[in-house]
Protein backbone atom coordinates (compact mmCIF):
# COMPACT_ATOMS: atom_id res chain seq x y z
CA UNK A 1 0.00 0.00 0.00
CA UNK A 2 2.76 2.00 0.80
CA UNK A 3 4.81 1.64 -2.32
CA UNK A 4 1.40 1.83 -4.07
CA UNK A 5 0.82 5.53 -2.84
CA UNK A 6 4.50 6.97 -3.15
CA UNK A 7 4.37 5.05 -6.56
CA UNK A 8 1.49 7.49 -7.48
CA UNK A 9 2.98 10.46 -6.20
CA UNK A 10 5.77 9.89 -8.48
CA UNK A 11 3.53 9.07 -11.11
CA UNK A 12 1.77 12.46 -10.39
CA UNK A 13 4.79 14.95 -10.03
CA UNK A 14 6.50 13.57 -13.42
CA UNK A 15 3.00 14.30 -14.95
CA UNK A 16 2.50 17.85 -13.83
CA UNK A 17 5.90 18.44 -14.97
CA UNK A 18 5.13 16.75 -18.30
CA UNK A 19 2.24 18.97 -18.52
CA UNK A 20 3.79 22.28 -17.91
CA UNK A 21 6.16 21.09 -20.99
CA UNK A 22 3.42 20.00 -23.15
CA UNK A 23 0.58 22.53 -22.09
CA UNK A 24 3.06 25.21 -23.87
CA UNK A 25 3.54 23.09 -26.68
CA UNK A 26 -0.30 22.19 -27.23
CA UNK A 27 -0.81 26.07 -26.99
CA UNK A 28 1.49 26.89 -29.77
CA UNK A 29 0.05 24.29 -32.12
CA UNK A 30 -3.66 24.73 -31.23
CA UNK A 31 -2.89 28.42 -32.38
CA UNK A 32 -0.25 28.02 -34.97
CA UNK A 33 -0.62 24.68 -35.81
CA UNK A 34 3.10 24.30 -35.74
CA UNK A 35 4.65 21.55 -33.79
CA UNK A 36 7.59 22.85 -32.55
CA UNK A 37 10.39 20.30 -32.25
CA UNK A 38 11.92 22.70 -30.12
CA UNK A 39 9.81 23.03 -27.73
CA UNK A 40 11.91 20.31 -25.76
CA UNK A 41 14.84 21.99 -26.14
CA UNK A 42 13.35 25.66 -24.62
CA UNK A 43 12.65 23.58 -21.06
CA UNK A 44 16.35 22.38 -20.83
CA UNK A 45 17.51 26.43 -21.60
CA UNK A 46 15.16 27.11 -18.40
CA UNK A 47 17.17 24.33 -16.47
CA UNK A 48 20.42 25.24 -17.66
CA UNK A 49 20.06 29.58 -17.40
CA UNK A 50 18.61 28.43 -14.00
CA UNK A 51 22.11 27.20 -13.34
CA UNK A 52 23.73 29.54 -14.09
CA UNK A 53 21.50 32.14 -12.51
CA UNK A 54 22.24 30.00 -8.70
CA UNK A 55 26.40 29.87 -9.90
CA UNK A 56 26.46 33.71 -9.82
CA UNK A 57 23.39 34.69 -7.66
CA UNK A 58 23.13 32.18 -5.40
CA UNK A 59 19.35 31.77 -4.90
CA UNK A 60 16.62 29.45 -6.65
CA UNK A 61 13.85 31.99 -6.22
CA UNK A 62 15.24 34.59 -8.29
CA UNK A 63 16.04 32.28 -10.92
CA UNK A 64 12.99 30.86 -11.18
CA UNK A 65 11.25 34.40 -12.02
CA UNK A 66 14.21 35.21 -14.40
CA UNK A 67 14.78 32.67 -16.18
CA UNK A 68 11.39 31.43 -17.91
CA UNK A 69 11.42 34.76 -18.67
CA UNK A 70 14.50 35.01 -20.78
CA UNK A 71 14.07 32.24 -22.05
CA UNK A 72 10.30 33.17 -22.77
CA UNK A 73 11.64 35.72 -24.98
CA UNK A 74 13.65 33.75 -26.90
CA UNK A 75 10.60 31.91 -27.99
CA UNK A 76 9.54 35.54 -29.30
CA UNK A 77 12.72 35.57 -30.89
CA UNK A 78 12.33 32.19 -32.99
CA UNK A 79 8.75 33.29 -33.75
CA UNK A 80 9.56 36.82 -34.81
CA UNK A 81 12.83 36.23 -37.10
CA UNK A 82 12.36 32.48 -38.19
CA UNK A 83 8.95 30.75 -37.92
CA UNK A 84 6.81 34.07 -39.48
CA UNK A 85 9.29 34.02 -42.49
CA UNK A 86 8.79 30.44 -43.39
CA UNK A 87 5.03 30.80 -42.56
CA UNK A 88 3.79 31.09 -46.20
CA UNK A 89 5.86 28.52 -47.24
CA UNK A 90 3.15 26.05 -45.49
CA UNK A 91 2.99 23.97 -42.40
CA UNK A 92 6.22 21.69 -43.68
CA UNK A 93 8.38 24.17 -43.68
CA UNK A 94 7.70 25.74 -40.16
CA UNK A 95 7.97 21.44 -38.83
CA UNK A 96 11.21 21.40 -40.28
CA UNK A 97 12.88 24.73 -39.56
CA UNK A 98 12.20 23.87 -35.49
CA UNK A 99 14.39 20.66 -36.55
CA UNK A 100 17.19 23.02 -37.31
CA UNK A 101 16.73 25.07 -34.02
CA UNK A 102 16.58 22.30 -31.96
CA UNK A 103 20.19 20.95 -33.38
CA UNK A 104 20.99 24.95 -32.94
CA UNK A 105 19.87 25.05 -28.82
CA UNK A 106 21.04 21.80 -27.92
CA UNK A 107 24.78 21.73 -29.74
CA UNK A 108 24.89 25.21 -28.18
CA UNK A 109 23.99 24.12 -24.50
CA UNK A 110 26.89 21.40 -24.93
CA UNK A 111 29.01 24.01 -26.20
CA UNK A 112 28.63 26.55 -23.27
CA UNK A 113 27.87 24.00 -20.24
CA UNK A 114 29.78 21.22 -21.60
CA UNK A 115 28.24 17.53 -21.36
CA UNK A 116 28.25 16.73 -17.88
CA UNK A 117 25.48 16.70 -15.67
CA UNK A 118 25.66 19.82 -14.28
CA UNK A 119 24.11 19.68 -10.19
CA UNK A 120 21.67 21.94 -8.95
CA UNK A 121 21.11 21.71 -5.79
CA UNK A 122 17.27 21.76 -4.07
CA UNK A 123 16.56 24.94 -2.45
CA UNK A 124 17.25 24.98 1.35
CA UNK A 125 13.85 25.96 2.26
CA UNK A 126 12.70 22.67 0.73
CA UNK A 127 15.33 20.31 1.07
CA UNK A 128 13.44 18.53 4.19
CA UNK A 129 11.20 15.80 3.72
CA UNK A 130 7.80 15.24 5.17
CA UNK A 131 5.90 11.96 6.39
CA UNK A 132 3.14 10.65 3.92
CA UNK A 133 1.72 7.26 4.73
CA UNK A 134 4.65 6.15 6.90
CA UNK A 135 7.17 7.04 4.35
CA UNK A 136 9.40 9.63 4.24
CA UNK A 137 8.68 12.02 0.86
CA UNK A 138 10.80 15.02 -0.37
CA UNK A 139 9.10 17.80 0.29
CA UNK A 140 10.95 19.47 -3.11
CA UNK A 141 8.44 17.17 -4.98
CA UNK A 142 5.89 18.39 -3.42
CA UNK A 143 6.43 21.68 -4.28
CA UNK A 144 6.56 20.31 -7.98
CA UNK A 145 3.09 19.23 -7.24
CA UNK A 146 1.87 22.35 -5.78
CA UNK A 147 3.57 24.87 -8.14
CA UNK A 148 2.59 22.91 -11.18
CA UNK A 149 -1.55 23.24 -9.80
CA UNK A 150 -0.67 26.80 -9.13
CA UNK A 151 0.68 27.52 -13.03
CA UNK A 152 -2.71 25.16 -13.89
CA UNK A 153 -4.74 27.72 -12.21
CA UNK A 154 -3.39 30.63 -13.31
CA UNK A 155 -3.91 29.29 -17.11
CA UNK A 156 -7.03 28.20 -16.37
CA UNK A 157 -7.96 31.61 -15.18
CA UNK A 158 -6.27 33.92 -18.16
CA UNK A 159 -8.06 31.13 -21.21
CA UNK A 160 -10.93 31.46 -19.13
CA UNK A 161 -11.37 35.26 -17.76
CA UNK A 162 -9.46 37.51 -19.42
CA UNK A 163 -9.40 38.84 -22.84
CA UNK A 164 -5.92 37.51 -24.16
CA UNK A 165 -7.52 34.00 -23.04
CA UNK A 166 -10.66 34.36 -25.27
CA UNK A 167 -8.65 35.50 -28.10
CA UNK A 168 -6.28 32.96 -28.25
CA UNK A 169 -9.34 30.86 -27.38
CA UNK A 170 -11.28 32.37 -30.25
CA UNK A 171 -7.94 31.83 -32.79
CA UNK A 172 -7.65 27.95 -31.79
CA UNK A 173 -11.18 27.53 -33.28
CA UNK A 174 -10.93 29.85 -36.06
CA UNK A 175 -7.81 31.81 -36.73
CA UNK A 176 -8.81 33.37 -39.89
CA UNK A 177 -12.19 34.47 -38.39
CA UNK A 178 -9.62 36.42 -35.73
CA UNK A 179 -8.23 37.90 -38.04
CA UNK A 180 -10.60 39.35 -40.17
CA UNK A 181 -12.25 40.78 -36.85
CA UNK A 182 -9.48 43.24 -36.56
CA UNK A 183 -6.82 40.93 -34.12
CA UNK A 184 -3.71 41.38 -34.89
CA UNK A 185 -3.09 37.89 -35.27
CA UNK A 186 0.69 37.59 -35.77
CA UNK A 187 1.14 39.49 -32.45
CA UNK A 188 -0.97 37.49 -30.92
CA UNK A 189 1.32 34.14 -32.35
CA UNK A 190 4.08 36.00 -30.75
CA UNK A 191 2.74 36.42 -28.04
CA UNK A 192 1.80 32.79 -27.46
CA UNK A 193 4.52 31.53 -28.61
CA UNK A 194 6.50 33.37 -25.62
CA UNK A 195 3.73 32.27 -22.87
CA UNK A 196 4.81 28.28 -24.52
CA UNK A 197 8.03 28.54 -24.55
CA UNK A 198 7.80 30.58 -20.99
CA UNK A 199 5.89 27.99 -19.41
CA UNK A 200 8.74 25.52 -21.62
CA UNK A 201 11.31 27.34 -19.36
CA UNK A 202 9.71 27.23 -16.22
CA UNK A 203 9.40 23.31 -16.45
CA UNK A 204 12.93 23.73 -16.58
CA UNK A 205 13.37 25.80 -13.68
CA UNK A 206 11.83 23.54 -11.32
CA UNK A 207 13.14 20.09 -13.05
CA UNK A 208 16.31 21.51 -12.72
CA UNK A 209 17.12 19.92 -9.03
CA UNK A 210 14.76 17.18 -9.67
CA UNK A 211 16.11 15.95 -12.58
CA UNK A 212 19.91 16.67 -13.04
CA UNK A 213 20.90 18.90 -15.47
CA UNK A 214 22.19 17.29 -18.74
CA UNK A 215 22.68 17.45 -22.56
CA UNK A 216 20.20 14.91 -23.08
CA UNK A 217 17.23 16.13 -20.71
CA UNK A 218 15.60 17.69 -23.68
CA UNK A 219 15.57 14.67 -25.57
CA UNK A 220 13.84 12.67 -22.58
CA UNK A 221 11.15 14.91 -22.22
CA UNK A 222 10.67 15.90 -25.89
CA UNK A 223 9.24 12.38 -26.83
CA UNK A 224 7.10 11.73 -23.55
CA UNK A 225 5.94 15.56 -24.30
CA UNK A 226 4.51 14.49 -27.89
CA UNK A 227 2.59 11.54 -26.62
CA UNK A 228 1.07 13.91 -24.14
CA UNK A 229 0.05 15.91 -26.50
CA UNK A 230 -0.99 13.65 -29.22
CA UNK A 231 -2.99 11.48 -26.62
CA UNK A 232 -4.95 14.36 -24.90
CA UNK A 233 -5.22 15.82 -28.65
CA UNK A 234 -3.37 18.13 -30.16
CA UNK A 235 -3.85 22.08 -29.22
CA UNK A 236 -6.65 20.94 -26.11
CA UNK A 237 -5.03 22.11 -22.81
CA UNK A 238 -7.65 19.54 -21.02
CA UNK A 239 -6.37 16.71 -22.95
CA UNK A 240 -2.89 17.91 -22.02
CA UNK A 241 -3.90 17.74 -18.42
CA UNK A 242 -5.18 13.92 -18.66
CA UNK A 243 -2.81 12.47 -20.63
CA UNK A 244 -0.16 13.89 -18.47
CA UNK A 245 -1.63 12.63 -15.35
CA UNK A 246 -2.07 8.77 -17.36
CA UNK A 247 1.65 9.14 -18.48
CA UNK A 248 3.37 10.00 -15.51
CA UNK A 249 0.97 7.44 -13.82
CA UNK A 250 1.90 4.99 -16.91
CA UNK A 251 5.52 5.29 -16.36
CA UNK A 252 5.78 5.29 -12.44
CA UNK A 253 3.85 1.90 -12.16
CA UNK A 254 5.25 0.75 -15.70
CA UNK A 255 8.92 1.04 -14.12
CA UNK A 256 7.74 -0.77 -10.92
CA UNK A 257 5.94 -3.78 -12.55
CA UNK A 258 7.77 -4.22 -16.09
CA UNK A 259 10.97 -2.20 -15.72
CA UNK A 260 12.24 -3.73 -19.11
CA UNK A 261 9.53 -2.90 -21.06
CA UNK A 262 8.32 0.37 -19.11
CA UNK A 263 8.62 2.62 -22.14
CA UNK A 264 6.89 0.66 -24.37
CA UNK A 265 4.09 1.41 -23.00
CA UNK A 266 3.70 5.54 -23.83
CA UNK A 267 4.30 4.29 -27.44
CA UNK A 268 1.95 1.61 -27.18
CA UNK A 269 -0.69 3.49 -25.70
CA UNK A 270 -0.09 6.39 -28.01
CA UNK A 271 -0.46 4.56 -30.78
CA UNK A 272 -3.94 2.87 -30.07
CA UNK A 273 -5.22 6.46 -28.89
CA UNK A 274 -4.52 7.67 -32.61
CA UNK A 275 -5.42 4.45 -34.74
CA UNK A 276 -9.18 4.16 -32.19
CA UNK A 277 -9.30 8.40 -32.72
CA UNK A 278 -7.11 9.75 -34.26
CA UNK A 279 -7.74 13.26 -32.92
CA UNK A 280 -6.39 12.19 -29.49
CA UNK A 281 -8.57 11.63 -26.23
CA UNK A 282 -9.97 15.45 -26.47
CA UNK A 283 -9.13 16.59 -29.75
CA UNK A 284 -11.24 18.33 -31.88
CA UNK A 285 -10.47 18.09 -35.29
CA UNK A 286 -8.13 15.45 -37.13
CA UNK B 1 25.31 15.28 -71.23
CA UNK B 2 25.43 16.10 -67.67
CA UNK B 3 24.12 12.81 -67.01
CA UNK B 4 26.56 10.69 -69.42
CA UNK B 5 29.34 12.31 -67.37
CA UNK B 6 27.88 11.33 -63.74
CA UNK B 7 27.41 8.31 -65.26
CA UNK B 8 30.78 7.21 -66.30
CA UNK B 9 31.98 9.44 -63.42
CA UNK B 10 30.71 6.89 -61.01
CA UNK B 11 31.71 4.01 -63.08
CA UNK B 12 35.46 5.19 -62.53
CA UNK B 13 35.08 6.18 -59.31
CA UNK B 14 36.82 3.07 -57.96
CA UNK B 15 39.98 3.83 -59.51
CA UNK B 16 40.40 7.53 -59.49
CA UNK B 17 38.97 7.92 -55.62
CA UNK B 18 41.10 6.67 -52.35
CA UNK B 19 39.42 4.05 -50.48
CA UNK B 20 37.99 6.89 -48.11
CA UNK B 21 36.76 8.66 -50.33
CA UNK B 22 35.46 5.34 -52.24
CA UNK B 23 33.41 4.15 -49.08
CA UNK B 24 31.99 7.35 -48.31
CA UNK B 25 30.24 7.42 -52.07
CA UNK B 26 29.17 4.61 -51.35
CA UNK B 27 27.56 5.44 -47.99
CA UNK B 28 26.07 8.56 -49.99
CA UNK B 29 24.57 6.42 -52.51
CA UNK B 30 22.99 3.94 -49.98
CA UNK B 31 21.38 6.94 -47.90
CA UNK B 32 20.28 8.29 -51.17
CA UNK B 33 17.97 5.56 -51.66
CA UNK B 34 16.39 5.92 -48.14
CA UNK B 35 16.51 9.59 -48.50
CA UNK B 36 14.63 8.95 -51.72
CA UNK B 37 12.09 6.90 -50.60
CA UNK B 38 11.15 9.54 -47.89
CA UNK B 39 11.17 12.45 -50.46
CA UNK B 40 9.01 9.85 -52.22
CA UNK B 41 6.20 9.94 -49.64
CA UNK B 42 6.33 13.60 -48.70
CA UNK B 43 6.29 14.79 -52.31
CA UNK B 44 4.16 11.95 -54.19
CA UNK B 45 1.92 11.84 -51.78
CA UNK B 46 1.75 14.88 -49.13
CA UNK B 47 2.74 12.55 -45.91
CA UNK B 48 5.42 13.81 -43.77
CA UNK B 49 7.08 10.81 -42.36
CA UNK B 50 8.68 11.28 -39.10
CA UNK B 51 9.76 8.16 -38.36
CA UNK B 52 10.88 6.79 -41.09
CA UNK B 53 13.97 4.88 -39.38
CA UNK B 54 11.78 2.40 -38.43
CA UNK B 55 11.87 0.70 -41.91
CA UNK B 56 15.35 1.52 -42.90
CA UNK B 57 16.32 -0.39 -39.30
CA UNK B 58 13.80 -3.10 -39.74
CA UNK B 59 15.45 -4.11 -43.21
CA UNK B 60 19.11 -3.80 -41.66
CA UNK B 61 17.95 -6.22 -38.93
CA UNK B 62 15.74 -8.34 -40.65
CA UNK B 63 18.41 -8.76 -43.37
CA UNK B 64 21.75 -9.15 -40.52
CA UNK B 65 19.48 -11.87 -38.31
CA UNK B 66 18.87 -13.79 -41.70
CA UNK B 67 22.68 -13.67 -42.72
CA UNK B 68 23.14 -14.52 -39.11
CA UNK B 69 20.59 -17.53 -38.38
CA UNK B 70 19.99 -18.76 -41.92
CA UNK B 71 22.42 -21.10 -43.17
CA UNK B 72 23.62 -20.39 -46.79
CA UNK B 73 21.89 -16.95 -47.68
CA UNK B 74 23.57 -15.67 -50.61
CA UNK B 75 23.98 -11.46 -50.77
CA UNK B 76 20.67 -11.00 -52.50
CA UNK B 77 18.13 -13.16 -50.84
CA UNK B 78 19.52 -11.16 -47.69
CA UNK B 79 19.03 -7.52 -49.09
CA UNK B 80 15.37 -8.66 -50.51
CA UNK B 81 14.75 -10.16 -46.99
CA UNK B 82 15.44 -6.81 -45.67
CA UNK B 83 12.96 -5.09 -48.05
CA UNK B 84 10.24 -7.46 -47.68
CA UNK B 85 9.97 -7.59 -43.64
CA UNK B 86 10.26 -3.71 -43.73
CA UNK B 87 8.32 -3.65 -46.84
CA UNK B 88 5.22 -6.20 -44.75
CA UNK B 89 5.58 -3.97 -41.86
CA UNK B 90 5.19 -1.46 -43.66
CA UNK B 91 2.06 -2.51 -45.42
CA UNK B 92 0.69 -3.66 -41.56
CA UNK B 93 1.55 0.29 -40.40
CA UNK B 94 0.06 1.16 -43.37
CA UNK B 95 -3.28 -0.25 -42.79
CA UNK B 96 -3.51 2.23 -39.45
CA UNK B 97 -1.89 5.22 -40.91
CA UNK B 98 -3.46 5.93 -44.31
CA UNK B 99 -6.34 7.71 -42.17
CA UNK B 100 -4.27 10.27 -40.93
CA UNK B 101 -2.48 13.29 -42.86
CA UNK B 102 -0.63 16.37 -41.44
CA UNK B 103 0.76 16.38 -38.24
CA UNK B 104 -0.89 13.35 -37.18
CA UNK B 105 0.51 11.15 -39.67
CA UNK B 106 3.59 12.59 -39.00
CA UNK B 107 3.43 12.05 -35.18
CA UNK B 108 2.00 8.57 -35.65
CA UNK B 109 4.74 7.67 -37.63
CA UNK B 110 7.20 8.52 -34.66
CA UNK B 111 4.81 6.62 -32.17
CA UNK B 112 5.47 3.37 -34.44
CA UNK B 113 9.19 4.30 -34.54
CA UNK B 114 9.69 4.42 -31.01
CA UNK B 115 7.62 1.55 -30.01
CA UNK B 116 9.62 -0.36 -32.29
CA UNK B 117 13.10 1.01 -31.41
CA UNK B 118 12.31 0.95 -27.41
CA UNK B 119 11.56 -3.09 -28.52
CA UNK B 120 14.36 -3.53 -30.66
CA UNK B 121 16.91 -1.73 -28.28
CA UNK B 122 15.26 -3.97 -24.77
CA UNK B 123 14.74 -7.17 -26.55
CA UNK B 124 19.04 -8.03 -25.98
CA UNK B 125 18.64 -11.53 -26.92
CA UNK B 126 17.73 -11.05 -30.45
CA UNK B 127 18.83 -7.82 -31.06
CA UNK B 128 21.92 -7.33 -28.90
CA UNK B 129 20.46 -4.24 -27.87
CA UNK B 130 23.42 -1.51 -27.03
CA UNK B 131 25.89 -3.68 -28.03
CA UNK B 132 24.26 -3.85 -31.80
CA UNK B 133 24.97 -7.11 -33.99
CA UNK B 134 28.25 -7.53 -35.70
CA UNK B 135 30.37 -10.57 -36.95
CA UNK B 136 27.83 -11.81 -39.58
CA UNK B 137 28.69 -13.46 -42.69
CA UNK B 138 29.21 -11.24 -46.15
CA UNK B 139 28.58 -13.85 -48.58
CA UNK B 140 29.75 -13.56 -52.33
CA UNK B 141 27.36 -12.39 -55.19
CA UNK B 142 27.91 -14.93 -58.01
CA UNK B 143 31.24 -15.76 -57.06
CA UNK B 144 32.15 -12.11 -56.56
CA UNK B 145 33.81 -11.09 -53.24
CA UNK B 146 31.81 -8.27 -51.57
CA UNK B 147 34.78 -7.73 -49.02
CA UNK B 148 36.59 -5.72 -51.66
CA UNK B 149 35.07 -2.25 -51.44
CA UNK B 150 35.00 -1.44 -54.97
CA UNK B 151 32.96 -4.80 -56.01
CA UNK B 152 30.31 -3.64 -53.26
CA UNK B 153 30.22 0.06 -54.74
CA UNK B 154 29.72 -1.43 -57.36
CA UNK B 155 26.59 -3.90 -56.40
CA UNK B 156 25.43 -1.01 -54.72
CA UNK B 157 25.06 1.08 -57.16
CA UNK B 158 23.09 -1.10 -59.33
CA UNK B 159 20.97 -2.45 -56.68
CA UNK B 160 20.41 1.55 -55.79
CA UNK B 161 20.40 2.57 -59.49
CA UNK B 162 17.32 -0.23 -60.46
CA UNK B 163 15.73 0.72 -57.18
CA UNK B 164 15.87 4.84 -58.25
CA UNK B 165 14.53 3.32 -61.47
CA UNK B 166 11.77 2.04 -60.17
CA UNK B 167 10.51 5.35 -58.08
CA UNK B 168 11.06 7.02 -60.79
CA UNK B 169 9.02 4.78 -63.48
CA UNK B 170 6.39 4.77 -60.20
CA UNK B 171 6.37 9.02 -60.76
CA UNK B 172 4.93 8.19 -64.34
CA UNK B 173 2.63 5.54 -63.76
CA UNK B 174 -1.33 6.06 -63.66
CA UNK B 175 -1.00 5.21 -59.42
CA UNK B 176 1.63 7.84 -59.21
CA UNK B 177 0.09 10.32 -60.33
CA UNK B 178 -3.39 9.38 -58.40
CA UNK B 179 -0.58 9.78 -55.02
CA UNK B 180 -0.40 13.62 -56.40
CA UNK B 181 -3.71 14.09 -57.10
CA UNK B 182 -4.12 12.76 -53.25
CA UNK B 183 -1.60 15.20 -52.31
CA UNK B 184 -3.01 18.60 -53.97
CA UNK B 185 -6.58 17.51 -52.58
CA UNK B 186 -7.53 14.66 -50.84
CA UNK B 187 -11.19 15.54 -50.58
CA UNK B 188 -11.57 15.88 -54.53
CA UNK B 189 -9.26 12.72 -55.45
CA UNK B 190 -11.63 10.76 -53.15
CA UNK B 191 -14.91 12.60 -54.91
CA UNK B 192 -13.75 11.99 -58.48
CA UNK B 193 -13.19 8.06 -56.99
CA UNK B 194 -10.23 7.40 -56.32
CA UNK B 195 -9.61 4.48 -53.90
CA UNK B 196 -7.26 7.41 -51.99
CA UNK B 197 -6.57 4.41 -48.70
CA UNK B 198 -5.43 1.89 -51.31
CA UNK B 199 -3.31 4.54 -53.17
CA UNK B 200 -1.69 5.92 -50.07
CA UNK B 201 -0.82 2.08 -48.51
CA UNK B 202 0.84 1.34 -51.90
CA UNK B 203 2.98 4.05 -51.84
CA UNK B 204 3.67 3.36 -47.57
CA UNK B 205 4.68 -0.76 -47.98
CA UNK B 206 6.41 0.64 -51.57
CA UNK B 207 8.32 3.53 -49.85
CA UNK B 208 8.86 0.56 -46.99
CA UNK B 209 10.19 -1.84 -49.27
CA UNK B 210 12.76 0.39 -50.55
CA UNK B 211 13.95 1.68 -47.02
CA UNK B 212 14.78 -1.50 -46.11
CA UNK B 213 16.46 -2.51 -49.13
CA UNK B 214 18.59 1.07 -48.00
CA UNK B 215 18.86 -0.32 -44.46
CA UNK B 216 20.16 -4.09 -45.38
CA UNK B 217 22.50 -2.17 -47.78
CA UNK B 218 23.57 0.17 -44.81
CA UNK B 219 24.11 -2.89 -42.78
CA UNK B 220 26.76 -4.77 -44.93
CA UNK B 221 28.61 -1.56 -45.93
CA UNK B 222 29.21 -0.80 -41.52
CA UNK B 223 29.61 -4.63 -41.35
CA UNK B 224 27.46 -3.76 -37.94
CA UNK B 225 24.58 -2.55 -36.86
CA UNK B 226 22.91 -1.38 -33.84
CA UNK B 227 20.16 0.35 -32.25
CA UNK B 228 21.19 4.14 -34.40
CA UNK B 229 20.13 2.46 -37.29
CA UNK B 230 16.43 2.33 -35.92
CA UNK B 231 16.40 5.56 -33.82
CA UNK B 232 15.04 9.07 -34.06
CA UNK B 233 18.23 10.61 -35.04
CA UNK B 234 18.25 8.50 -38.36
CA UNK B 235 14.81 9.66 -38.92
CA UNK B 236 16.06 13.10 -38.71
CA UNK B 237 18.72 12.57 -40.82
CA UNK B 238 16.73 11.62 -43.64
CA UNK B 239 14.50 14.58 -43.08
CA UNK B 240 17.72 16.57 -43.67
CA UNK B 241 19.37 14.95 -46.30
CA UNK B 242 15.72 15.34 -48.59
CA UNK B 243 15.37 19.02 -47.68
CA UNK B 244 19.15 20.09 -47.96
CA UNK B 245 19.08 18.24 -51.59
CA UNK B 246 15.27 19.95 -52.24
CA UNK B 247 12.47 18.29 -51.94
CA UNK B 248 10.56 19.26 -55.10
CA UNK B 249 12.93 17.29 -57.55
CA UNK B 250 13.90 13.89 -57.98
CA UNK B 251 18.24 13.96 -57.51
CA UNK B 252 17.64 16.13 -54.39
CA UNK B 253 17.84 13.04 -52.29
CA UNK B 254 21.23 12.63 -53.96
CA UNK B 255 22.50 15.53 -53.51
CA UNK B 256 21.08 15.88 -50.11
CA UNK B 257 22.94 12.78 -49.06
CA UNK B 258 26.22 13.90 -50.78
CA UNK B 259 26.57 16.65 -48.94
CA UNK B 260 25.01 15.17 -45.73
CA UNK B 261 27.69 12.75 -45.33
CA UNK B 262 30.18 14.73 -46.91
CA UNK B 263 29.60 17.85 -44.25
CA UNK B 264 29.33 15.56 -41.30
CA UNK B 265 32.59 13.53 -42.40
CA UNK B 266 34.17 17.19 -42.54
CA UNK B 267 32.58 19.35 -39.93
CA UNK B 268 33.28 16.53 -37.36
CA UNK B 269 36.86 15.84 -38.03
CA UNK B 270 37.63 19.42 -36.75
CA UNK B 271 35.00 20.16 -34.20
CA UNK B 272 33.11 18.25 -32.10
CA UNK B 273 30.18 20.49 -32.25
CA UNK B 274 29.82 19.82 -35.72
CA UNK B 275 25.72 19.31 -35.30
CA UNK B 276 25.69 23.21 -34.38
CA UNK B 277 26.84 24.30 -37.67
CA UNK B 278 24.89 21.80 -39.49
CA UNK B 279 21.46 23.06 -37.56
CA UNK B 280 22.60 26.46 -38.50
CA UNK B 281 23.12 25.70 -42.22
CA UNK B 282 19.85 23.63 -42.03
CA UNK B 283 18.09 26.84 -40.95
CA UNK B 284 19.66 28.90 -43.25
CA UNK B 285 18.47 26.59 -46.01
CA UNK B 286 14.93 26.70 -44.62
CA UNK B 287 15.07 30.26 -44.51
CA UNK B 288 16.43 31.38 -47.86
CA UNK B 289 16.27 28.13 -49.97
CA UNK B 290 13.20 26.13 -49.25
CA UNK B 291 13.85 24.09 -52.79
CA UNK B 292 17.12 22.84 -51.10
CA UNK B 293 20.56 22.98 -52.99
CA UNK B 294 18.70 21.95 -56.70
CA UNK B 295 16.21 25.04 -55.69
CA UNK B 296 19.13 27.44 -55.92
CA UNK B 297 21.00 25.43 -59.15
CA UNK B 298 17.50 25.58 -60.58
CA UNK B 299 16.73 29.49 -60.42
CA UNK B 300 20.07 30.56 -60.96
CA UNK B 301 20.07 29.01 -64.45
Amino acid sequence: METFVIQFLHGLVYGMLLFLVSSGLTLVFGMMSVLNIAHASFYMLGAYFSYQMLKMVGNFWAGLIVCPILVGFLGILMERFLLRRVHAGGHVQEFVITFGILFVINESVKWIWGTEPLPVPIPPALSGSVMIVGSIYPAYRLFILFFSLCVLALMAYVLLKTRLGITVRAAVSDRDMVSALGTNTPFVFMLVMGIGTWLAGLAGVIAGPFISTYPGMALEILVDCFVVTVTGGLGSLLGAVVASFLIGQLSSFGILFIPRFAIVFAFLLMAIVLIIKPSGLFGEKA
Amino acid sequence: MAGIGAGVLAILFPYILPKFQLRMVTEIIIMALFAMTWKMLLNEGGLFSFGHALYFGLGAYASVLGWLHIKGLSFMSGIFLGGLVAGLVGLILGAFLVRMSGTYFALLTLAFNQLIWAIVWKWRDVTGGDDGLGKFPKPDLLGISMKNPANFYYVSLIIVGICLFICWYFTRTPLGNVCVSIKSNEERAKFIGFNVNASKLILLTLTGFFSGISGALYAQFQEFIATSTIDLGMSTNVLFMAFIGGIGYFWGPLIGSGIFVYLSEYLSSFTDRWEFIFGLIFIVIVLFAPQGILGIVKRKK
